[in-house]
């Protein structure tokens, strides 16, 4: 395998756009999916009924292939970040919505109750008690879809957005390999920095759940 | 046999619970017309088996269960004319396992009703820390976590957390029930101490009759269905047991119970059996057990009258088993006392450990347990409350 390490040389710019880019088209629909799935994941916890139609929902979308989903979006959203946004967007709720469920699903009983005696009213409790202790359990599903996101998103450029997916379009369509693996190993490290960046900042949000395994 | 409470008139009553009852839509009923009063200052223990409705009756009083019949008043006062938010926020709470916010510090999970009051942060931290240390925390302790604490530790936080407004009622659902004996003995003890200097109204859950006895200065016995079946005065409880069911459940001992309610300042003792070391030989000849003392009367060792050879110094003494003092243990105290002796007998000491005299046998069931004038030794005497339980002088080596 021979790589024009050369031509790495010369387009470091062109790489570190199209991976800023790439960062982006998979990491605003994981932001998006969060903001749908907490309070999806809250009413699913409240009404036990909702939980299983949106799981099964959610299961079907993500069942649905992305190129598929592309291109019903295509005829709405055009050649434009949307039509890969939207797909990744949904993909992420699978993961999601079960976090934020079970996220909640990890404040005891005790502590509930204790939070309701000493007067926090629904909301209050809600914001202040329930989801910062699901904030462990949620990230640990951020992360799974941030990394599937991101590995994801290489495929959008079947629509003209894939961020370091065109690279490899662009090296196959070439003959060219070392476009292709360093794309690909681009891909791998943006994974691999996010899921860190992501470990700290639980561990920065969440001092209290350090040695939590350890004590209970 | 519902609303039994007999009213003491000249009670100031805080909590007053009028015929409530509690019917689930399935029909289950978790309260059946219960009419009784919590008194100001005074600890009402609701004891009885599960599914009495004991925990559904302490939470009809901060709302977290409302009434299908009847209704709860505070100092005369529908609760359920207050925001339930706003009432719970003057009602201090403690469960089982604390319940402490693992994402708050110690601190902060104390200072949280300050916090929901928008008192000013520095002023609910200040408010923290003195009530660590009121209840027995190391200051150290307050930006820790709840889970790098222990069980009974978190008890102690779960406490603090109630208290830390300054609330006049105290609701305590089963506090000590998830820690192990020695630490339950210790809290049940501290409580009592605290309780001593606070005055809270207070309502305490539990299924451990002995809990209740020990703690309780009303105790509200409940039965399966929700029914109250007796309240009364733990000596009374264990003296007039209101039928078969409150009998069986103060249980089988409760001769024995009742003798933690007999105080050891009318026992009349024995000093004819006390020898100072110094006493000569012949002094002890005619008796079976002749307790030896030293200058400052401190007991030394018990040692058999015909047995006694040489002087007292020289002779080989058998340990003095248990003591009792005078005044603030209980009788049920100096009956440990007596069965963990050699000779059989008590001995009796003052404050400063100085034997007053000896006593044993069917003198110690002599003793009044229960009357008009008679007062628990523990509750007058909170300091030595460890002391009127029975097992306290084989304990204090052991919990410390």
């Amino acid at each position: 395998m021979d790589i024009d390490w050369g031509w790495i040389g010369d387009h470091t710019d062109t790489l570190t756009d199209h991976a800023l880019i790439h960062l982006r088209l998979a990491l605003l629909p994981v932001l998006f999916g969060l903001l749908i799935s907490l309070p999806l994941g809250v009413l699913c916890r409240r009404w036990g009924w909702l939980y299983p139609p949106v799981l099964t929902a959610s299961n079907i979308l993500y069942a649905i292939p992305s190129l598929a989903l592309f291109m019903v979006f295509i005829q709405y959203t055009g050649l434009e970040p949307a039509t890969v946004m939207i797909p990744l967007t949904l993909y992420s709720l699978s993961v999601l919505v079960p976090n934020v469920v079970d996220g909640l699903a990890s404040v005891s009983e005790p502590v509930r109750q204790a939070a309701t005696a000493m007067g926090f009213g629904t909301l209050r409790r809600l914001l202040r008690v329930e989801l910062p202790i699901a904030v462990p359990i949620v990230i640990a599903g951020v992360r799974v879809a941030a990394v599937s996101s991101i590995s994801l998103v290489a495929i959008g450029q079947l629509v003209g957005q894939g961020g370091l997916g065109y690279d490899i379009i662009r090296g196959y369509q070439l003959q060219f390999q070392t476009q292709i693996i360093a794309a690909s190993v681009l891909i791998i490290v943006l994974a691999l920095v996010t899921d860190a960046v992501l470990v700290i900042v639980q561990r920065l949000l969440t001092p209290w759940a350090r040695a939590r395994g350890r004590a209970s | 046999m519902t609303g039994v409470a007999a009213p003491d008139e000249d009670v100031n009553r805080l909590i007053t619970f009028e015929g409530v009852t509690k019917r689930y839509p399935d029909g289950t009923v978790a309260l059946d017309d219960v009419s009784l009063e919590c008194p100001t200052g005074q600890i009402t223990v609701f004891v009885g088996t599960s599914g009495g409705g004991k925990t559904t009756a302490l939470r009809t009083i901060n709302r977290m269960v409302e009434p299908t019949g009847g209704r709860v008043l505070i100092d005369g006062q529908d609760v359920r004319e207050r925001k339930p938010a706003e009432l719970r926020r003057g009602i201090g709470y403690v469960i089982q396992h604390a319940g402490l916010f693992p994402h708050r510090t110690i601190e902060d999970n104390i200072a949280t009703v300050p916090y929901l009051l928008r008192w000013n942060k520095k002023k609910a931290r200040d408010t923290a820390r003195q009530l660590m240390e009121r209840v027995g925390l190391d200051a150290g302790m307050a930006k820790r976590y709840p889970f790098q604490l222990s069980g009974g530790q978190q008890q102690r936080v779960g406490v603090a957390r109630a208290l830390a407004a300054d609330p006049p009622i105290m609701l305590m659902d089963e506090p000590f029930s998830a820690v192990d004996p020695v630490v339950r003995a210790e809290l049940q003890d501290e409580f009592l101490r605290l309780q001593d200097e606070l005055h809270k109204t207070i309502v305490f859950v539990t299924h451990d009759i002995d809990e209740a006895i020990k703690l309780g200065d009303r105790i509200a016995v409940f039965r399966t269905g929700g029914e109250l079946v007796q309240v009364a005065a733990p000596e009374d409880l264990l003296a007039h047991p209101a039928d078969d069911f409150v009998a069986g459940f103060v249980g089988q001992n409760r001769g024995i119970r009742s003798l933690s309610f007999a105080d050891t300042a009318e026992l009349s003792l024995r000093d004819d059996l006390v020898r100072p070391v110094t006493a000569a030989p012949a002094d002890t000849a005619g008796l079976d057990w002749v307790l030896v003392v030293d200058e400052a009367r401190h007991p030394l060792g018990w040692v058999r009258g015909p047995e006694v050879t040489g002087p007292l110094a020289d002779a080989a003494l058998a340990p003095v088993g248990g003591t009792f003092q005078v005044g603030a243990d209980s009788v049920r105290g100096a009956l440990d006392a007596a069965v963990l002796s050699p000779a059989g007998l008590a001995v009796g000491v003052d404050g400063g450990g100085a034997v007053v005299g000896v006593t044993g046998g069917a003198e110690l069931l002599a003793v009044p347990t229960h009357g008009e004038h008679h007062r628990r030794p523990g509750k007058e005497h909170p300091v030595d409350t460890a002391g009127a339980d029975s097992a306290s002088a084989v304990r204090d080596g052991a919990s410390d």
